[in-house]
Formats: C-alpha cells, structure tokens, sequence
C-alpha cells in the first residue's frame, strides 16, 4: 500500500476571527419570485459577525462571483455563507471563487434556497422568506465555527479496474491505456464485445456489428497497457479511492488455444446444451466456439452442462483441454474503478403478447440472430422450417409500461422507462428483413416512434417507402396475441386497436410475431454491495447527478460506463465509456488523489484515551490508541489514519468526552445551526 | 422581531447527503409542495449524534425531528446500526421526560425518495396537528405523557 502523504487542519491566523459575508441569490426568479431576497439579506446583515449581506440576480454569474471574491479581499470576508440552488449544482464553483480569491475552499456553507425553499413553498412566500432567514442564520452560525480545511492528499495506483467487456468497458479500457494508465479488464463471459457481437448489423451506420467490433477489440489486444481476463469476475475489494485491493475469480476456459481437429472435439461431445449466444435459437455442445471469430478464440467449456467424460480430451492434442482445472483468485491493486457491466434484454413473462405460450413468437434479440448469416438459419428470414411471410414487431415490450396495466418485476415496480434503442434497431431490421424476404407483410406495431439520434429518423422514413404497414395502440389497451383456426394460412393473429385509423381494431395473420422487448440492467448486485454504489428507481446504476456529473457514482474513483448506468445506443455507450475513462485519469493520473477533508479528528485536550472510538469504529486501521509520554507521565490518546477514514462518524457519538468530530460537519456547528433556526430573529424596518 | 406566523411547531429534518438530501431536492426539482415549518440539514452522517443532541432540539424548539439516513444503502459501514441504536437511546430519555416517542423518527429515505420523503413530512404535520408543539422547558414541565 502506498505511503500516506499529509492531513492536516489547516492553520491561519488571519481566518480565526469570523467576518462573515452573507449572500442570497434570485436564481433568476426561482428564488425570488417567492422568497423575498433583499428583505432576506437586510434582516441577516444584522447578525454578529455578518460584515456584507448581500442578494444578487445570479450568484453563480461571474459577475456574482467577482463580487463575492471582491469582499473577501476588500473587506476581509473570511467565512462565506450563500444561499442559491441545490449544494450539488455549485459547491465547486463556489468553493474555486473562494480559493482565486485567497480564501481557504471550506470555509463556506451553502444552503439550498432552491431546491429547498422556492420550489417547495410556491403558495406560502412570506413563509418561504422567513424560513429562507432561518435557514441562512443557520449556515452563519455554522460559519462562526467554521475552520479551514485541507483535502486529505492520498498517493494512488496509476491502474484501473475495467468491470464489463461490452463495447463500453473496451472504449473504456483503451481511452485509459492511451493515457499511460494500466488497466485491468474484467469479463465475466469467455468472450469479449458483450451484446454488440450478438447483432447482425447496427444503426446508424449499418455496418456490420462483429467487425466493427473486432476493430476496437484488435486495439484493445494491442495496447500493452491492458491486461484482460475473462471468465471473470470481481468478488471482492478492500480499500478506497486510489488504492482498491480488488479480488478476481477466474473460472477456467478448459480448453488452452485454437488446435486442428476442434471440430472433431466438438463432434464426440454427447451433450447438447441451448446455445445462449443465439438466445437459445439454437444448440451447442459442451465444448463449443461462441461466434467464428470471437476474442478468445479458442474453444471453450460450459462447466455447467459438462458431464467431464473425457470424450473430447481423448482426441485433442495432449494437455490442450483439462477438464480438471480449478477456478483460480488472485488480486489488483488499482486507484479506480469503471463499471460497465451491461445490460440484459427484457424477459417478457410467460404468455405475454403469446411468449412461450406460442413457439411463432420470439424477441428483438432473436430476430437478430435469426437474420445474422452466421446464426440458426444462415441468415435465411424462416421459421419452423418454412420462410416467414407475414411478420408483426410489437414494440415496447418491457418499457414505458404502466402501473396497473403491466406486470411488475419482483421489486414492485414496472419498467417506466424508455429503452431508447428498440425503435430504431426494430425499423432497422424491418428494411434488413425486406431485403431478404421482398415479398414479406411486415407490420410495425408501436406506441410512439422514437427515433431520436442523428440518422435514426431514416430508418423510418425508409421502412415507410418500403411498404412496411405501421399501427398505433395506446399503453392503455395493449395488443393481443392469439392462435389463429388450425386451417388458417398463418398461426397467429395479433389483434391491434390502431390510433392510425381513428382506433379501428385489426387482427393481423401472421407467421411470426416479434417482441421488442426492452434493457433491464444486467444483475450486479454483488457489485454494488462491493463498491457500495447504488441503482436508481429503474434498477441502474445511479450517477451523482444527471446532468452535471453524468458518470461519477456518489463512491469516489467509481464511475459508470454504457448501459449499467441506463438503456443507451452504440454510440452513446462509447461516449459514456470515454467520458467515464476520462474521470478516472484526471483522478489517478498523477499518482496521487485528493479527497474531501471530511473525516474524523480528535482533539488531544479532551480526549481521555477510553477507547470508545476505537471499540465503534467500523472502518479497518482508521482510528487506534497510541501512548505517549510527557513530563514523565505516559498516557493514551486516539489517533486517526485520515486515509482509512471514511468520516462515518460513529465514533463523534460514542466519545464520553466530546473529544472527535468529522472535521468540516462538527457536533458544535450542528448545535449552532440548531439554535440559530429556533432563535428569534430581528426584524429589518425596512420589511413590508 | 419578524412576526411569526402561526405554526404547528417546528419540524427538523436532518438529511443525509447520501440519501434523504438529495432526495429532498429531488422533490424541490419535482416543484411539490410541502408546509415550510420544516427546516432541513444536511449531514454527512446520521451517527455523529448523541441522544442529547436530540433533547437538545427539543429543548432550543423543534418540536419534531426527522433523521432521514439511507438505512442499508449508507455508504457508511456502521452507519445505520449506530443510528438506530442511538436513536433507541434517545427513546429512553425521551420515556424520562414524558416526551411522546413520535416526535423522534427514524426513516430511510434515498436519493431519488420523492414519494417516501413528502410522506415523512406529512407525517410529522399530522402528529404535530394531533399532539401539537411542546410545552417548553421539557424537563420541568412534565409533558403530557402519550408514549407509544
Ligand atoms: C435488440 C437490440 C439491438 C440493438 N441494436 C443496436 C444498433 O443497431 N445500434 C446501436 O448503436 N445500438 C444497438 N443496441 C444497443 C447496444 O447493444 C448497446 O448500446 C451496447 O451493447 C451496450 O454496450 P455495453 O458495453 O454497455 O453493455 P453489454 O453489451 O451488455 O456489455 C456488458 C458486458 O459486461 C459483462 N458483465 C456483466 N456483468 C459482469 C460482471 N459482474 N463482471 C464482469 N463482466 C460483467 C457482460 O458479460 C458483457 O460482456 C441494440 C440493443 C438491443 C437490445
């Protein structure tokens, strides 16, 4: 583990006496539409130790910014307290106003007049004004007891953990590696590409999917930065931001490099297992090849089905397949982590819109495979053994679906979201199936088109002019699928109101009908628990805030790439993938990470050395006893490795002495906050 | 003095920054209103509090609290366990000085928590319409004993 660098509490006389400059922002008219700003700043001038209160239009304007920084060096403001948005939006800017301006970052508090006042107070301003006063009072009595802070400064590992290898955790594992980083690349299947290697040809482009894909998979084996393992998984981690001591649990792949009589290995395999690469269209053996081409190449065991015969063993060249191989563990060191684990398609339940209730009825992925040149039927657009002529695609299948309408998933909730990519990749394959059946009936049955990127749009305007027939349901009444009469041309009917046709009800004959289901995120739960990141309400993985920190979790050094984090298209995942690479380099890059200074310290006057911190602390190594020696006498006082110091604050409560706080969140500063809100607040004569 | 206007009492919320903050403003990105006798504060983490801290609140005029901590999903190891067992301490002491034990609650509430959040709110109106604000000083004047 590298050395720990320096924690300090940062010392400067000049900032001991408070003088405190108060300002209150309008947002625009968020805030001050409802809360009275200028009545908010006069009432709080009035306070001990306030020097400036002042309200503004747009505190965060560089105008805004300059006259804060403007009182700090002319009228030896050294507190800051800003009343404004939400503290997530410009903590940083403020704190950057703070720092050009000569003043130590932390000493200022930031209240939420926004989020937190305005917009929950419409009806009630002269409430919302008093409140907005008390609120601030607070954050100054805060600001009374305020000391500067200096980040916490931690030597980091110049490696990261790539968790995925789909196209995201690729794109992400080479933006680090050309940074000069190391990365360790995580897979937990045999082969690397995730779902894009599953596709027969991908919008917008309409390349084909695999070799697009081997291009970025070529880079990625050609960059002596990264190091890959697949059949992999991370089990387990240790550690914090900048140094993670990851645990991975490679299951063997059986079988050592490609060999000349594979196929013959593969022929005297007895089992049969549902190849899940085709979505279970097809069969394989034990011993099989996912995709002609796949990285890894070679052949690879399914320990799952493998009843370890020896068949295959017997005629591949000797030591070349070893069915005794054990799962192997070992450990990385490394100072950041990217999790790009995917996404998983939608499994309808069993007799929705006929699943498996009807063998003529199949999902989006299957089609794919169904129409690649490599899956079950070469490429050829037949089903049960007889060419397809009238095919339906029902969309939204697994998203936008409503409470009350829609099953839920085991948690309770449907999935309300858009998956985003169905519309375009099922209108591709709509102009894909034309191609290789021009006389096939193919209908669109959807809910809304959302072909919302750059070319997508074309996708529909082509599958219009080439006579595919588009019908409108409503979420309310969703389509029907049934058995047509054992005479009948085509096995299946799907009865469809259509909103084109001012809700006129269709059944349509047809041979095969399409499920375009939608994303679920892939199950990490293990991960989450490890890293300790959290999925939002639709299951994926949740960002510190949408917009302004898109791929950062709340867990410092791990981020998100691709559809772990929600539904995304190729391209997006790729520039989430290169955006989350790009977080991780400005954060180990230079070997060393600074983190907030939020965590705990003891006061060596109070504290009595009872050990109750120690006893509570649920951190490894962060708080210990040690014994000194003074004037002869020897006693014991805590100590706090800030580095192993999470500042849970377990041990503020537990100390009979007051003796340990988590500096910058201190039990005093909360007790003034207390008091402050409760207290009578005087009046500016100039109120209405 | 401002004028105060009429209140139930005085309602606080202390909010992680891992969970009930955001889910906080959350709701304020929603624009759903609630009644501005709640004062929210931010907090790293719901363990640093001891139980006087709360007989404290009570004391200075809060006259109900909220410790909205993110329950299993803290990012703190021990954080929830410890709040719960503080917050079971405060009760006891809570029992010592009549106070009914609804005025102190303990709720997990997440980042993205709208519906839950406005419920614990709403919650702590109805209590307070109920019960109404504390008689003060707590100690001495033996409060009306509706211990649940
Ligand atoms: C039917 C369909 C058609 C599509 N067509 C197109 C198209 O034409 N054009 C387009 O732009 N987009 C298309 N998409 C979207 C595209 O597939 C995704 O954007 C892309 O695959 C996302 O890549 P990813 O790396 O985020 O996830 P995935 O492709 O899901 O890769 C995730 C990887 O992580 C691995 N993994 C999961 N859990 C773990 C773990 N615990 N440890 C280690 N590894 C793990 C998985 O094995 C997998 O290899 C389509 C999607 C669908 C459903």
């Amino acid at each position: 583990m590298p050395e720990e660098i320096v924690n300090t509490q940062a010392q400067n006389p000049k900032e001991d006496e408070p003088r405190i400059g108060v300002y209150v922002c309008n947002c625009g008219g968020n805030i001050g539409d409802v809360v009275k700003c200028e009545h908010v700043a006069r009432t709080l001038e009035r306070l001990p130790n306030v020097v400036v209160s002042r309200d503004n239009m747009f505190m965060c304007s560089d105008p805004g910014q300059k006259m804060i920084a403007d009182d700090i060096k002319e009228k030896g403001v050294n507190r800051v307290v800003i009343g404004a948005c939400s503290i997530f939006l410009h903590e940083q800017t403020f704190r950057r106003t703070l720092e050009r301006a000569g003043l130590n970052p932390y000493l200022y508090y930031h209240i939420g007049l926004r989020e937190q006042v305005s917009w929950v107070h419409h009806g009630t301003p002269k409430e919302a004004t008093e409140k907005s006063i008390r609120m601030m009072a607070a954050g100054i009595a805060k600001a009374r007891n305020m000391k500067p802070l200096e980040p916490v400064r931690l030597p980091a590992h110049r490696q990261a953990l790539v968790i995925g290898g789909g196209v995201a955790g690729l794109r992400s594992a080479l933006d680090l590696a050309r940074r000069g980083l190391k990365v360790t690349l995580v897979e937990k299947s045999h082969y690397l590409g995730g779902h894009m290697a599953q596709w027969e040809r991908v919008f917008p482009t309409n390349e084909e999917a695999r070799p697009l894909l081997k291009r970025l998979i070529d880079q990625v084996l050609a960059e002596p930065n990264i190091t890959i393992h697949t059949g992999a998984e991370v089990i387990g981690a240790k550690g914090y931001v900048g140094n993670y001591n990851v645990t991975i649990r490679q299951t063997p792949r059986g079988v050592r490099e490609t060999f000349p009589n594979e196929q013959e290995a593969i022929d005297v395999c007895p089992i049969k297992r549902r190849k899940r690469f085709d979505f279970g269209l097809s069969t394989s053996k034990a011993i099989y090849r996912t995709y002609t081409g796949c990285v890894p190449e070679s052949l690879v065991i399914d320990w799952e089905t493998c009843t370890k015969c020896g068949e295959c063993v017997k005629v591949a060249p000797e030591g070349m397949i070893n069915l005794d191989e054990e799962a192997q563990e070992f450990t990385v060191d490394v100072g950041a982590v990217v999790l790009a684990t995917g996404f998983q398609p939608y499994e309808p339940f069993y007799g929705e819109m006929g699943w498996k209730e009807f063998p003529e009825v199949i999902t989006l992925p299957q089609l794919h495979r169904l129409l690649d040149d490599e899956g079950p039927t070469q490429g050829k657009f037949w089903w049960n053994g007889h060419p397809v002529k009238n095919v339906a695609i029902i969309h939204c299948v697994g998203s936008r679906q409503v409470e009350g309408v829609h099953r839920a998933q085991p948690d309770g909730n449907v999935n309300n979201y858009c998956s985003r990519v169905c519309c375009t990749a099922s209108l591709s394959m709509a102009s894909l199936i034309r191609q290789k059946a021009p006389d096939a009936k193919i209908y669109e049955v959807f809910e809304d088109i959302r072909a919302y990127g750059r070319g997508h749009e074309d996708y529909y305007t082509r599958a219009s002019k080439n006579n595919v027939t588009f019908l409108r349901y409503f979420a309310e009444e969703i389509p029907e699928v049934r058995r047509a009469d054992e005479k009948a041309e085509h096995p299946l009917l799907v009865k469809v109101r259509d909103h084109l046709t001012w809700g006129e009800e269709i059944e349509i004959p047809v041979d095969l009908v399409v499920l375009s289901v939608g994303m679920m995120p892939n199950p990490v739960q293990d991960l989450m628990e490890i890293f300790k990141v959290t999925p939002g309400s639709d299951r994926f993985l949740l960002e510190v805030h949408p917009k302004l920190r898109p791929v950062e979790t709340a867990v410092n050094g791990v981020v998100l790439a691709g559809t772990a984090q929600g539904p995304m298209n190729i391209q997006e995942s790729c520039a989430a993938a290169s955006a989350a690479a790009s977080k991780v380099s400005a954060l180990i890059e230079q070997a060393k990470v600074e983190l907030e200074p939020y965590v705990a310290r003891v006061d060596p006057d109070k504290c009595q050395g009872s050990g109750e911190c120690v006893k509570v602390c649920p951190q490894e190594e962060a708080i210990e006893l040690k014994t000194f020696s003074e004037n002869g006498n020897t006693f014991q006082r805590a100590v706090v490795t800030p580095a192993n110091c999470n500042g849970c604050g377990v041990c503020v409560s537990a100390c009979p002495n007051r003796a340990i706080d988590v500096q910058g969140w201190r039990l005093d500063e909360y007790e003034a906050m207390v008091s402050a809100i409760a207290a009578d607040i005087p009046a500016w004569e100039g109120a209405a | 003095m401002t004028t105060e206007t009429p209140q139930k009492g005085k309602i606080l919320l202390l909010a992680t920054l891992s969970g009930g903050y955001r889910g906080a403003d959350m709701v304020g990105q929603g624009h759903m209103d609630y009644p501005p006798n709640t004062y929210i504060l931010p907090v790293m983490s719901s363990a640093i509090f001891p139980p006087k801290f709360y007989i404290d609140a009570f004391e200075k005029g809060f006259d109900a609290i909220t410790v909205m901590y993110s329950g299993t999903d803290s990012p703190y190891k021990g954080e929830s366990e410890k709040t719960a067992e503080i917050i079971n301490e405060t009760y006891e002491k809570m029992k010592e000085l009549n106070l009914d034990l609804r005025r102190l609650r303990l709720a997990a509430i997440c980042t993205v928590c709208v519906r839950p959040f406005l419920e614990e709110v709403q919650r702590a109106e109805s209590l307070l319409e109920e019960i109404g604000p504390l008689p003060r000083p707590l100690a001495k004047q033996g409060v009306a004993a509706n211990v649940n």
